[in-house]
């Protein structure tokens, strides 16, 4: 934390020197930067503190900060499917292929998110559900009247799944500069490296942001468990073969008397 | 108490996967079938996903059918001749069936081929067994004795070529029916996440003329063999077992499959096929209903690349 403050710091120096108005930082730290899963892994949650920092130069200004915090994990590719109907039975028949989107996405903000900031700044740096850019990829054959049928489609069953989430009011101001979060992390998170980002508004203006690590992984036999079935999955497969037959055969030598 | 599938990347209740094991292989053991088909809507219903659901049940189908086939083994009631020869063709077939399967998982129609073909199959299947075993219940009714089908009858199969001599069954056959209904079963059997018993017993009476004593045994060591190199092909290709899933589904199905067998010997045969042509003919019913109706969710979403594809 200290570390990721220190540059910012000297940056505020020098924007100082130069006479420009950048007065306030921002510093986060996590409760802890890795979220390790076992096999009794049900979710969990992360909690996100932070402090606005001012220097003597700047008026304290009271009550008027916003913050948005996004927790944003590893990119995917997603394939967006809609049902038609083809000769009697409901088959998948379009589809909309979503590039490099997150594959979790939950933003926590202070206030309602279209209240921080104009919606171009909010789109430039992919705060809020809304303002995600969900590029897709060229060869589709989706009208373009349907678009945004599949967008929304697509935001609205990863929110079903708990991995995208907008939660207006979820940051608390714990004094007038400190603030916490709380952001669930259910049981079905991919697992890679995660970001999250913290934004530092005030009327409407981006006064900072900061950025820390997060890291999702199995650990343990889990861990081994799905390595092996990707590094070394003709061996993976065959120990799955010989376990199923011993158990199988010693079930039947156990109940053998009939 | 929940437990982390690593594969999946779900957590599950380990007692609910225990159960569904339990009560597929107390049903397996009352029919003497592999119970596959069951299983793997059953999990697909309870959240996991399809692509491990069909993986994972194959090797649970080997579990179940190693357990029976140590069994029949003891018993000498086993063809090894014939059922290597099916093995030949189930290995192909089920090397093509991982192919189809990699090839509709990216294109988006894995689900509804399963959902069409166990329509086709379990309705096909499910009616026959019904027809067949109501015939039998109502000529034990009315005292008609019928005479067994005699195993010496000849059908257009044993007018094909190259003809091999299967002693343990007083066998003599083309091997081209053997290698395709071998084939054909492990394709199905890969594709769809079952053993296929319940095809290959009536198509190795019916067609082939095994003796009914040898039928089954023969058929289970064969999908012992076909599943476990179905599994190995999941396990390389699709990439989709999950040993946890498939562990727990075996402790659970083994010990269902023994209660299951012990209360099978106390009801009739045909009595058994009618219930079990009733079980099939449902869940076949379930996937069309699923196929008709207007779905509740038009959208659907995949990973395609990226963490969890």
């Amino acid at each position: 934390m200290i570390r990721r403050a220190l540059p910012c710091w000297m940056a505020i120096m020098l924007a100082l020197a130069s006479g420009a108005a950048l007065a306030e930082d921002l510093v986060t730290s996590l409760s802890s930067d890795k979220v390790s899963i076992k096999s009794n892994f049900t979710g969990t949650e992360i909690v996100i503190f932070g402090q606005v920092t001012r220097d003597n130069n700047t008026i304290s200004r009271r009550g008027n900060y916003d913050i948005a915090i996004i927790v944003e994990g590893p990119t995917q590719d997603i394939t967006t499917r809609r049902k038609g109907r083809f000769l009697g039975v409901w088959v998948n028949r379009y589809y909309e292929r979503f590039l490099g989107v997150p594959s979790f996405y939950a933003a926590a903000s202070t206030s309602n998110i279209n209240e921080l900031a104009h919606r171009n700044l909010l789109d430039e740096y992919e705060i809020g559900l809304n303002h995600l850019n969900l590029a897709v990829s060229g060869k589709s054959d989706v009208p373009l009247s349907d678009r945004d049928d599949f967008r929304q489609a697509f935001l609205r069953l990863r929110t079903q799944q708990g991995l995208y989430s907008e939660r207006a009011e979820a940051i608390h101001f714990l004094t007038d500069t400190m603030f916490r979060t709380n952001v669930p992390l259910p049981a079905n998170i991919p697992v890679g490296a995660y970001k999250i980002k913290s934004y530092l508004f005030q009327d409407g203006v981006m006064l900072s942001e900061t950025e820390e690590e997060l890291s999702v992984a199995k650990t343990g036999f889990e861990q081994f468990t799905f390595e092996m079935s990707r590094s070394y999955s003709l061996v993976y497969g065959l120990i799955a073969v010989v376990l199923a037959i011993l158990t199988g055969w010693l079930a039947g030598v156990i109940f053998k008397k009939d | 108490m929940q437990l982390y599938l690593p594969i999946a990347e779900i957590p599950v209740n380990i007692f609910l996967i225990l159960g569904m094991g339990g009560a597929v292989g107390f049903l397996s053991g009352l029919f003497g079938i592999g119970g596959g088909f069951l299983l793997t809507p059953l999990l697909i219903f309870s959240g996991i996903p399809p692509a491990v659901s069909v993986a994972t049940v194959t090797t649970q189908v080997v579990a179940s059918s190693a357990s029976a086939v140590v069994t029949y083994l003891r018993r000498k009631a086993i063809d090894l001749k014939l059922a290597s020869y099916l093995l030949a063709g189930g290995v192909a077939g089920s090397l093509a069936g991982v192919i189809l399967f990699d090839i509709l998982q990216s294109l988006g129609q894995l689900d509804v081929v399963i959902s069409l073909s166990y329509v086709t199959f379990l309705g096909t299947v499910g009616t026959l067994m019904l027809v067949e075993s109501i015939k039998a219940i109502r000529r034990r009714k009315s005292g008609v004795v019928v005479s067994a089908k005699r195993p010496g009858q000849h059908n257009w199969i044993h007018g094909l070529p190259f003809k091999v001599r299967f002693r343990r069954s007083k066998l003599y056959v083309s091997v081209i029916p053997v290698l395709g209904l071998g084939a054909a079963i492990g394709f199905l059997g890969t594709v769809l996440g079952i053993g296929g018993g319940f095809m290959m017993v009536p198509a190795l009476i019916y067609l082939l003329r095994v003796p009914t004593g040898i039928v089954i045994g023969t058929s289970l060591f064969q999908i012992l063999f076909t599943m476990a190199a179905a599994t190995i092909f999941h396990a390389v290709s699709t990439q989709t077992v999950d040993i946890v899933l498939a562990l727990t589904l075996m402790v659970g199905g083994v010990i269902g499959a023994q209660l299951g067998a012990r209360m099978g010997q106390k009801l009739r045969g045909d009595q058994l096929r009618l219930l079990l042509g009733l079980l099939v003919l449902s869940v076949g019913m379930r996937f069309a209903i699923d196929l008709l109706l207007t779905p509740s969710d038009f959208y659907s979403i995949a990973i395609t690349k990226g963490a969890g594809a």
